[in-house]
């Protein structure tokens, strides 16, 4: 994983809920929640994340039980990035983690990546 | 060595594009450094796919990349070819450092003996 | 030599013994492997392993055994028997080959001494076939299908007994690679066959169960409704290796072969009840 990258989706992420809570910028909001809607659309689609293959996700149709339900997101990883890391390669954390290391094994692009993440905490 | 490599190069395009008609077109084409530049990247991603079947290790669609970039040097798209080259080539790289990392087997924690 | 002793140091402080050497017989693997599926579904009896998924999904059950009450494998094992009976172009047959009869598939796979290598059913019915100036039969499907759902129909009851034999090292070694290769993670997604069928063995990929790898070998050929035909256990093999974007190996290479071999001898006391019908 970039550094570059990585900031960058820190600073989206920001970004995001500034707009989101404080300042009336409508067109800046506009870009996060598309944002999240990319990356909704990675998650959900069967050749890029698929995460309902194994994952709950409220609103998701027919989802696997293989690993943990996809809830409480910000509460269970508050780092942004270390959820980041964890979809890069789970196997860094846990060696015997049944999970897909979507960034290490190129499954996703970077720009993929950091959409997803964005997403994926707003669950 | 700058022969050589032209000579293999036409080698390569002659046995690719096949008759005798479509000789000419390959000479042009082998004549561009471009193609010469990009056929190097689609080598390189070969070669890697083989250093990933080498260790038992290849992944399902490393060699259809290289099937598809070759064909799209062919049709001259030489952005799609390097693309997918560059692809084929990080499959394979990766698919060998997974065969390489496992080479001794670890018996999982879950099993229990 | 430095990583090792590292590891041992780990392995020392951790206090786990029996991960150093992975020197474990393979009477020990099957017992470790029936005591993970015993432990996981605690009411299934040893003997519904057979029946994969079902023996473990009631709903999934329910559908297959109607299936069952009209079993889309039938017409194969006819086909199968006329194969059996009909002889080859120098008048020999199977039967010649095989004088034990068609109920042989108990007796695969198993250590070829002479020829050094894991023998399987098809790989046996093709040797006679060659040795009788016909040409060789495909691995996956089509005809290869027939002659051993034939097989396996004949040979329903038989109790799945592979042996590995003591005299001959290498044949030890054929199982250890069959096993290294279940334990080892392939292809872009970085499953190994353990990661599905044994550490989440029972779990859901969206609707499918997978299921316990105890048993998977005992009903081959199967029909596959995904299939619409009859598949042999190398092609179920491909299949996997595919979803996981692996590239698949050769049907009856020396991988599936070992692979094959180690995971019959992990089913050893189930019966065999092939040809199957899945989903």
């Amino acid at each position: 994983m970039s550094i570059s990258n990585l900031k960058l989706s820190v600073m989206a992420g920001a970004v995001t809920l500034l707009a989101g809570q404080i300042l009336p910028l409508p067109s800046l909001a506009a870009e996060g929640s598309s944002v999240v809607a990319e990356g909704k659309a990675i998650a959900l689609s069967r050749k890029k994340g698929n995460c309902l293959a194994c994952h709950l996700i409220e609103g998701g149709e027919f989802p696997g039980n293989l690993g943990p339900p996809l809830i409480a997101m910000k509460a269970r990883y508050p780092d942004k990035q270390k959820l980041r890391a964890q979809i890069w390669d789970p196997t860094a954390a846990n060696p015997e983690s049944a999970m897909v290391p979507f960034g290490r094994n190129k499954v996703l692009t970077e720009a993929e990546m950091d959409k997803l993440v964005e997403y994926i905490w707003t669950l | 060595m700058q022969v050589n490599r032209l000579y293999s190069v036409l080698l390569v395009t002659a046995l690719l594009g096949g008759g005798v008609g479509t000789t000419l077109a390959a000479d042009a084409k082998a004549a561009d450094p471009k193609v010469v530049e990009v056929q190097k990247m689609i080598d390189g991603a070969e070669k890697a796919r083989k250093k990933a079947a080498s260790v038992d290790s290849e992944w399902r669609d490393t060699g259809k990349f290289i099937k598809q970039a070759q064909a799209a040097l062919k049709a001259g798209d030489y952005d799609k070819a390097m693309k997918l080259a560059r692809k084929a080539e990080d499959e394979g790289n990766l698919g060998y450092q997974q065969g390489v990392s496992q080479q001794e087997l670890h018996l999982p924690s879950y099993l229990k003996y | 030599m430095k990583k090792l002793l590292n590891r041992v140091a780990v392995l020392a402080i951790a206090g786990t013994v029996s991960m150093g050497a992975q020197a474990t017989t393979p009477e020990e693997d099957r017992n470790a492997f029936n005591k993970l599926y015993k432990w996981r579904f605690s009411g299934v009896p040893m003997e519904e392993f057979v029946n994969g998924a079902y023996a473990i999904d009631p709903i999934g059950r329910e559908n297959w055994e109607a299936i069952e009450e009209f079993p889309p494998y039938e017409p194969f094992i006819d086909e199968g028997e006329v194969m059996w009976e009909t002889p080859f172009a120098n008048g020999k047959g199977y039967k010649d080959c095989f004088p034990d009869g068609p109920a042989i598939a108990g007796n695969y796979p198993h250590w070829d001494k002479e020829q050094g290598m894991v023998m399987t059913l098809p790989l046996a019915l093709n040797q006679c076939r060659e040795a009788n100036g016909e040409k060789p039969l495909k691995y996956k499907k089509g005809s290869i299908t027939n002659i051993v759902a034939y097989t396996a129909f004949q040979s329903r009851g038989q109790v799945t007994n592979v042996v590995i034999p003591d005299d001959d090292p290498r044949a030890l070694a054929a199982y250890e690679n069959g096993r290294k290769f279940y334990f080892t993670r392939r292809g872009q997604l970085n499953f190994s066959c353990s990661t599905c069928h044994l550490q989440n063995t029972g779990m859901k990929v969206r609707t499918e169960i997978l299921s316990p790898t105890l048993g998977q070998t005992t009903h081959w050929p199967t029909y596959r409704s995904k299939w619409g035909t009859v598949g042999t256990l190398h092609r179920r093999f491909t299949g996997c290796n595919k979803n996981i974007r692996a590239k698949p190996f050769k049907a009856q290479g020396e991988q599936y072969r070992n692979l094959e071999y180690f995971l019959t001898y992990m089913s050893n006391g189930l019966e065999l009840n092939g040809p199957g019908a899945r989903k």
